[in-house]
């Protein structure tokens, strides 16, 4: 199981986040989904997917509901919570400020 | 956080987990179903599209166990598991399970009632408001006077104190006393409370009907004929009839008005000694017709026991240094008064100026303060049995882990951690002692009921409330006792068995047994032979120590002797009518068949009471009170009936009266007064602090040493005056001495004090023997238990040593084999094994010797007649444990030398 990009640590959380705040997904259509907006350059292995969510639904940012796909199938579909989105601002807003300081030192020389 | 929701998110999880389960499994197959179906899309086939799927997917089983561990049950999930296992386990070895229970039963139980009796005794606080606020204020140093007991002030001092001090918020006084209640056409002697005003407002307990006594009810003396019951004494001396209050009773054939019932479970400050009724102390004239101390205000009468309440936040000894100024004033005034230098000596002076105030906890009493050392005593005794249980239940579970090797290394192979082998050893020694707990707790509940029963004065143990449900402290000590002693029993074991080797004990091993920690278990004997050694010394000290006191005995035949105690004063009775009382009773029982003589005695023998008083004379004059010599009124027929024969002169005859005054003294008197002389015919007097005296009483009788406190003391200087013509006749201690076994006729005797006279009643009826048995209790609870703890322990001791030595020797038996083979007689592996044994027993041995030596100081008081280093107790202990473990140890030896070298070496 090749990993094209380890994703840096802590940020898969608020990938899911974002990816389901714009509306309820479940768990393969949020790695589909972060899969194609990222180019194919993030994969998210179902061995840490899995474990995250049940871990933010414990956290109570994200609730889940079991509902039909439109294929027919009974599919367990997270949605954000008023927390969750507050707590996406967040980590939006703390990447943001670590990503632009990173790119400001790798940049400069 | 929205912590609410997510704690119902989990215990959901929790309490739904098929549910949750399956739901876990339906997302996971829904994502390999949609990788599936994208790669059947990509054009594979649907075989190659599902192991592609999966072979994505990874381990599903782990992913699904790492996302149950995200809800954070998975310690309870395996702890219910272990448990579960635990319980299987124990079921299937229910012989080793029922002794080891049984085994943990005993000692936590045993353990439990020693504790709950120590907390009943001697560490309840009263159940009042703030019970901790409460001291008893009391003052230290010589008194030179009359006193009540060390913890006793005079009414005039706590008035004193009780308006003059700042360091207390509030104070009350107190005096115990024996009264007769007349209700309806029944009379009784019951104990009284009398109390100051201040008694129930500030010890903060309520009335439950009617009123409590209040200040304005110590305003004049006589004024107040007012009584409040105690709860339960309303509850059963008059069914609990609530029409009670306003009516009128009788105590000491005075009318008086019960006002009041005080709330239930409150008994008086004096715990062991409840008190029925509570009367305001301006009666004390009314209620102690032989003695009054409020009225005449003596200063050299000590009587009421001083409480005060310390304000909030203060504690004990600031108070106390507060109150030595005020303590030192009221000295320098007393000093000053007559009644002080009529009983004392100028160079008595100084030290009573030195005497200081002495705060004690509010709870203290005599009781308590005699039996704190023995009650801790046997507490720390029961310990030692449950620390010798539980090494030997140490040692059976290691034997038992060795046996469970194989099991330990399956689990281990297929993925187990060493600490989930530990937990789940620890869960089972866990569920061992809990449930050894439950039913020691059961044990404890009636073992309790018996203990307090024998500790206790039958109607104080009658009011001991023994609830089968624990308090708070008993059950917090089984729980600490259940913690502690699975933890001890059963960490070593548990450590031993996660240390298992996969390789060599998947292996076959037929024959060859692992060391199995002999080490630790030897070590574990070892303890168990130092413990048991310690408990039969402490046993043999103790048993030696009762069979003392009671084959020496007081120094006159206590068999066919009956004793009981009347106070016809209490019936209202003058002086008079009290002196012919006695006189027309002396003839009536004198007639009593089975009776051979009668002997009154205003003070009772070894009770633990003494009339002391100074005396003076030619040559010698008062004295502090340890060195005053006890006093006695007697009857001319007391020395006769106790079996006291007389040295010298004649003892007193009913002529003996007025004006002349006699003694009868014993020899210590004799020769401490009247050294070198002849004692008949000599005077002395008795030191009076109300007027000077002169020595204007003539000696006509010396008596042997004979006991008169207790049992344990040496006796000391004595003088008995006639009865009647004494101070202290109101009341009498009678004693008769039988033909037949007086109990025979006790019922007789009371029928026949009734027809005699029905208003007073007869108290504390009961044989000499029994009432020696009876002061002997404590001494007979620490000599029995002791012994049987002894006994247990060695029993266990053996039992381990034995378990041990025959392990050993079935794990040698082919190097036994091999030995023999080469020419070794059964004699050298039979030497071999025993030196094994000797050297295990003497390293206990030598361990419990030094404990027993440094422990031997702590129950040197309990001891008497013998060291507490006593060589032979010693030496015997030692001989009998080692006898007892070596013949345990010599059986397996025997089946060493008896192995066949040929089946021994053809076995593996």
């Amino acid at each position: 199981m090749g990993k094209p990009t380890d994703l840096v640590q802590g940020t898969l959380d608020l990938l899911i986040l974002k990816t389901v705040s714009l509306e309820p997904k479940h768990g393969w259509a949020i790695a589909k989904r972060i899969q194609q907006i990222s180019n194919e350059v993030l994969q998210v292995q179902q061995g840490s997917l899995y474990p995250a969510l049940h871990r933010l639904e414990q956290k109570a940012w994200i609730k889940a509901k079991w509902a039909e796909t439109e294929t027919g199938r009974q599919a367990k579909f997270y949605s954000l919570t008023a927390a969750g989105r507050a707590q996406l601002e967040k980590e939006a807003a703390t990447w943001s400020r670590l990503s632009g300081a990173i790119n400001l030192v790798v940049e400069s020389t | 956080m929205q912590w609410p929701q997510q704690v119902w998110m989990r215990l959901r999880t929790l309490f739904r987990r098929n549910r949750f389960t399956e739901q876990l499994s339906n997302e996971v197959r829904f994502h390999l179903d949609e990788q599936i179906a994208e790669n059947i899309t990509a054009g594979m086939s649907p075989e190659d599209a599902r192991y592609a799927a999966m072979r994505l997917f990874g381990n599903s089983t782990w992913l699904k166990e790492e996302m149950r561990a995200t809800w954070g049950w998975l310690w309870v999930e395996q702890v219910s598991q272990d448990l579960r296992y635990g319980v299987r386990v124990l079921l299937r070895n229910p012989l080793f399970s029922a002794v080891a229970l049984g085994t943990l039963a005993l000692g936590i139980g045993a353990n439990t009632a020693m504790f709950s009796l120590l907390d009943q005794v001697v560490l309840r606080l009263l159940p009042v408001r703030h019970p901790e606020q409460l001291v008893i204020v009391r003052e230290t140093g010589n008194h030179y006077g009359n006193s009540f007991g060390p913890n006793t002030i005079s009414w005039p001092m706590f008035e004193d104190l009780r308006d003059n001090n700042r360091a207390l918020s509030g104070m009350f006084c107190r005096f115990p006393a024996t009264v007769t209640i007349g209700y309806g056409d029944r009379a009784a002697q019951i104990s009284a409370e009398l109390v100051s005003g201040s008694y129930f407002p500030i010890l903060g307990v309520e009335a439950t009907l009617g009123r409590t006594i209040v200040p304005d009810d110590d305003a004049v003396p006589d004024s107040q004929p007012v009584v409040v019951l105690s709860y339960s004494f309303w509850r059963t001396y008059f069914d609990g009839d609530r029409k009670i209050v306003g009516r009128t009773i009788a105590l000491n054939s005075h009318a008086m008005t019960v006002i009041g019932v005080a709330q239930p479970g409150f008994d008086g400050v004096e715990l062991g000694v409840p008190a029925k009724v509570f009367v305001p102390i301006m009666m004390k004239t009314e209620m102690t017709p032989h003695s009054d101390g409020l009225k005449d205000r003596r200063r050299r009468l000590s009587w009421v026991t001083a409480y005060g309440r310390l304000k909030p936040g203060v504690s004990l000894e600031p108070a106390q240094l507060s109150l030595q100024p005020l303590m030192h004033s009221i000295l320098e005034m007393e000093v000053q008064q007559p009644e002080f230098t009529r009983s004392t000596t100028p160079a008595d002076r100084e030290p009573f100026l030195r005497n200081r105030v002495e705060l004690l906890p509010g709870s203290e009493n005599d009781l308590r303060e005699s039996m704190r050392r023995p009650l801790w005593l046997l507490v720390a005794l029961t310990g030692a049995v449950l620390l010798l249980a539980c090494a030997n239940l140490a040692n059976l579970l290691l034997a038992r882990a060795t046996a469970r090797e194989r099991e330990f290394a399956v689990r281990l192979a297929i993925g187990a951690g060493r600490v989930r082998i530990v937990r789940q050893l620890l869960i089972e020694s866990m569920l061992l002692s809990a449930a050894g707990a439950v039913v020691g707790l059961a044990l404890a509940f009636l073992a309790g009921r018996v203990l307090l029963r024998i500790y206790l004065p039958a109607d104080a143990a009658a009011e001991f409330v023994v609830s089968p449900i624990p308090d708070g402290r008993v059950l917090a000590f089984v729980v600490g006792a259940m913690l502690l002693t699975s933890l001890v029993f059963g960490l070593l074991p548990a450590v031993r068995g996660s240390r298992t080797e996969i390789t060599v004990s998947l292996k076959d091993r037929s024959g060859a047994l692992s060391a199995g920690g002999i080490s630790l278990r030897r070590m574990l004997v070892g303890i168990q032979v130092a413990l048991s050694l310690l408990l039969l010394v402490g046993a043999s000290l103790f048993v030696r120590t009762l069979r003392n006191l009671e084959s020496l005995g007081p120094g006159f035949p206590t068999d066919h002797l009956l004793t009981f105690r009347i106070d016809p004063s209490l019936n209202g009775y003058s002086d008079e009518q009290t002196k012919s009382f006695y006189q027309r009773l002396d003839i009536n029982l004198q007639n009593m068949p089975g009776v051979t003589s009668v002997g009154f005695s205003a003070m009772p023998i070894l009770k633990g009471y003494a009339w002391q008083n100074a005396v003076l004379g030619k040559d010698f004059e008062g004295a502090p009170i340890e060195e005053q010599p006890v006093l006695s009124e007697v009857g001319p027929g007391y020395f006769a009936t106790l079996g006291i024969p007389i040295v010298a002169g004649r003892v007193f005859t009913a002529q003996d009266v007025g004006p002349a005054k006699y003694a009868v003294i014993n020899e210590s008197f004799a020769r401490k007064y009247f050294p070198g002389r002849n004692p008949i015919g000599q005077r002395f007097g008795l030191v009076d602090d109300m007027e000077p005296v002169s020595p204007d009483i003539e000696v006509i009788g010396v008596i042997p040493d004979r006991k008169y406190r207790d049992l344990r003391e040496t006796p000391p200087a004595q003088a008995y005056f006639p009865y009647l013509e004494g101070v202290h006749f109101r009341f009498m201690n009678i004693y008769l001495r039988t033909q037949v076994d007086p109990r025979q006729i006790e019922n007789e005797l009371r029928e026949r004090m009734r027809q005699f006279d029905p208003h007073v009643p007869v108290d504390e009826l009961q044989t000499m023997n029994e009432q020696i048995g009876f002061s002997l209790r404590t001494e007979r609870l620490v000599a029995s238990l002791s012994a049987v703890f002894g006994g247990l322990a060695t029993l266990l001791a053996v039992i381990g040593l034995y378990g041990v030595m025959a392990y050993t020797v079935m794990r040698r038996t082919r190097e036994i084999g091999i030995r023999m083979a080469l020419g070794a007689l059964h004699s050298n592996v039979i030497g071999m094994v025993m030196r094994e044994v000797l050297l295990l027993i003497g390293a206990g041995l030598v361990v419990g010797f030094s404990l027993a030596l440094a422990l031997a100081n702590l129950i040197r008081s309990q001891l008497y007649g013998l060291n507490a280093r006593d060589p032979l107790t010693f030496i015997g202990s030692a001989i009998v444990l080692a006898l007892a473990a070596g013949s345990a140890g010599f059986i397996p030896a025997l089946r060493a030398g008896r192995v066949d070298p040929m089946r021994a070496l053809r076995h593996e």
